[in-house]
């Protein structure tokens, strides 16, 4: 990530962490806009994660149906290696080159998560 | 793993409380040890250093700032002559300029009756040891030294403008050369200056240093210049570096939080230097060749006013990086002050009409958010079910919504939309000039008032206790889906957290958070009242049918 992108994240990891009590329950998506900011972050470049993650909140309004809305990130997948891994995200196609981005169910805190991506 | 999971509930409660403690404690400490002191060596300032009536003191030797320009055209250095008195008196309806014997601007003094204090004293807009506005610099040093020696006469020692506008002229002679300063006052405070020289000499002019009156930590000061292409070039007294050289400058303005000296001509680009002063504070010198149309002011930043002299010189209030949400909120609570005359009933009002505006949002939501009530039997068997994971939680419950064909929540989007009304009133209150010392009703005698830490005695503290009641009844009678006893014990705790934090913030911002609740309150009042309604005429119809079958 870079430096910008890693600013973004954590200021949003401190909301999720502190602040989600003020705007308990208001998210119509899954993710949460605050979730899918934070993938948007960790997979895009910060353009296209800012403009994507303020796009959503603006769709998440009353007017909007809300629903199940999955950050997309262009793939660019190594070779796997043969190794124990934990799965952070699933990356499901979505077309020819543009992946869902699906957080893995919640892994164990003790190990820290490899990201397959890259 | 119960265990583990009321462990778990309770870090994040100490978690929570521990944050919200550590931002109070950061939020008081900051005021109490940093705010406060500095305002209070400010005061001392003042009373040490009395802002000194020019007419029966000698400056002396003012040593004016070392200018590292090294070019032809560098200001240069000067040394004050010893004997400083007052040439000339001008007394315009709002305010008393006085010119000096160097043809300066020595003082300006207020006279509208909200800047006279309770001891009868008007409010004195420049500290007499700093750069005075009009103040002119020759090129050719060996001019400039004579100019700071050489007395000035003036074709009149009192003007009375009370009416029309009058003329003063100021005429410097030089030996070889003449400086004229024509300066025509404005019964509105403002004036047309032509300056001149008899021979083609190269000058700078200043709007003279700040105005020194409410300098503080709260908002900018220092100076700013527009440019031509409607862009702002600000420099804060902290951020003051190097000298710099601006052109197409329209209006160089030296301001703290409420007042401005000014010089500006919206039809001319001006080059500009910005020099240090000797309290590293910028300083602007207008270039000139031979002769300058420019109109000039000090005084309070009201908008009304500046927007009479010339509509582009609004642009010289600011409101820091906020000015663009700020300055629109500030002209509708004006235009709604037009209407009511009073600021107190201009915010309400204004608080209420942006609520409508956002009602067609925050109606549909609630009207969803109604639905929770029938979902909340399976939302909690689905927070039971999956409490250990929130993202699959999250999951299942969007999936029984899609089922459901509801979505109860209601969206990001409104919470987020209230930061930027508060924060833009929050800067209105601030910086506004016109709501410095503006009553409401009752006690409530200044809108910008706050409670102090060192006196919680203060009626103003009703405010802001009012709105965590009004916060608190609000959270009652919105419906929620937090089934989490933890979460719903934070929840409950907000409104008096609120009520804290509130105590320390301006009295006009309290109030529009209090309306903001009441008007949801009622709204939420609406939409359960009718959906009891609808809820009776079903259970009504119901009950008919049944009784309708039962035959």
């Amino acid at each position: 990530m870079k430096i910008i992108n890693k600013l973004f994240y954590y200021l949003i990891r401190f909301y999720q962490k502190y602040l989600t009590i003020l705007s308990f329950g208001s998210c119509r998506y899954h993710p949460s806009c605050s979730s899918y900011a934070i993938m948007q972050f960790e997979h895009n470049n910060f353009f296209i994660a800012f403009y994507r993650s303020i796009f959503r909140i603006l769709r998440c309004n009353p007017l909007s149906d809300g629903g199940f809305d999955y950050p997309t990130t262009k793939g660019k997948f190594t070779k796997g290696e043969f190794k124990r891994i934990r799965v952070k995200y699933w990356y499901v196609p979505k077309d020819k080159n543009n992946y869902f981005i699906l957080q893995n169910w919640k892994i164990n805190n003790q190990d820290k998560p490899t990201n397959v991506n890259e | 793993m119960s265990m583990n999971n009321n462990q778990n509930k309770q870090d994040t409660q100490k978690r929570i409380l521990l944050a919200t403690l550590i931002s109070f404690v950061f939020f008081i400490a900051y005021d109490f040890l940093y705010l406060q002191p500095q305002q209070q060596a400010q005061m001392q300032y003042a009373k040490e250093h009395p802002k000194v009536d020019s007419k029966n003191v000698n400056v002396n030797s003012v040593d004016t700032n070392t200018v590292g320009l090294a070019k032809t055209n560098a200001i240069p250095n000067i040394k004050e002559v010893n004997k400083e008195t007052i040439a000339s008196t001008i007394t315009t309806m709002n305010a008393i300029y006085e010119i000096d014997s160097l043809g300066r601007i020595a003082q300006v003094t207020l006279r509208e009756k909200k800047y006279v204090d309770e001891e009868g004293k008007s409010l004195k807009l420049f500290n007499s040891t700093q750069l005075k506005p009009l103040e002119v610099r020759f090129a050719d040093a060996a001019l400039n030294k004579k100019a700071f020696d050489t007395v000035v006469s003036v074709s009149s020692n009192k003007l009375e403008v009370l009416n029309n506008s009058q003329v003063l002229t100021i005429t410097q002679n030089l030996g070889t050369t003449v400086l004229t300063k024509k300066i025509e006052f404005f019964a509105d405070g403002h004036y047309k200056l032509n300056i001149s020289t008899s021979n083609n000499q190269n000058y700078f002019i200043t709007p003279g240093y700040r105005p020194d009156i409410a300098a503080d930590m709260y908002a900018n000061h220092g100076a700013l210049l527009m440019k031509n292409d409607a862009t702002i070039e600000m420099i804060k007294d902290e951020d003051m570096d190097n000298a710099t050289e601006l052109v197409g400058i329209q209006a160089a303005s030296a301001f703290d939080r409420y007042y401005t000296t000014v010089l500006y001509n919206f039809d001319k680009n001006m080059q500009v230097s910005v020099m240090k002063s000797k309290d590293d504070s910028p300083e602007s010198f207008i270039h000139v060749a031979n002769k300058a149309l420019l109109y000039g002011y000090a005084g309070p930043k009201e908008y009304k006013l500046l927007k009479s002299f010339n509509p582009q010189l609004t642009h010289i209030i600011e409101y820091g990086w906020f000015t663009f949400l700020a300055k629109p909120m500030f002209v509708m609570l004006q235009y709604i002050h037009n209407i009511v005359g009073n600021w107190g009933w201009a915010i309400i009002i204004t608080t209420i009409l942006l609520k409508l505006v956002l009602s067609p949002l925050s109606h549909k939501g609630m009207v969803s958010m109604n639905r929770l009530k029938e979902l909340a039997p399976k939302i909690k068997q689905i927070q039971e079910k999956y409490k250990d994971d929130k993202q699959k939680a999250s999951m299942h419950m969007m999936e029984l919504y899609k089922k459901e064909g509801a979505n109860p929540m209601g969206g990001c989007l409104p919470i987020i939309l209230q930061i930027p009304i508060f924060f833009s009133i929050y800067r209105v209150l601030l910086n506004s000039i016109e709501l410095k010392g503006a009553d409401w009703i009752w006690f409530v005698q200044d809108l910008t008032h706050k409670v102090s830490m060192s006196n919680l005695m203060d009626p103003y503290i009703i405010i802001p206790i009012l709105m965590g009641a009004t916060m608190f009844i609000q959270q009652k009678i919105t419906p929620n889906q937090m089934q989490d006893e933890t979460q719903r014990k934070m929840f409950m705790m907000l409104p008096f957290v609120f009520t804290i934090f509130f105590i320390f913030f301006e009295a006009g911002l309290v109030i529009y958070w209090t309306v903001n609740n009441i008007f949801t309150i009622s709204q939420q009042y609406y939409i359960n009242k009718m959906f009891e309604t609808q809820r009776e005429e079903r259970a009504k119809a119901h009950d008919a049918k049944k009784s309708h079958k039962g035959k």
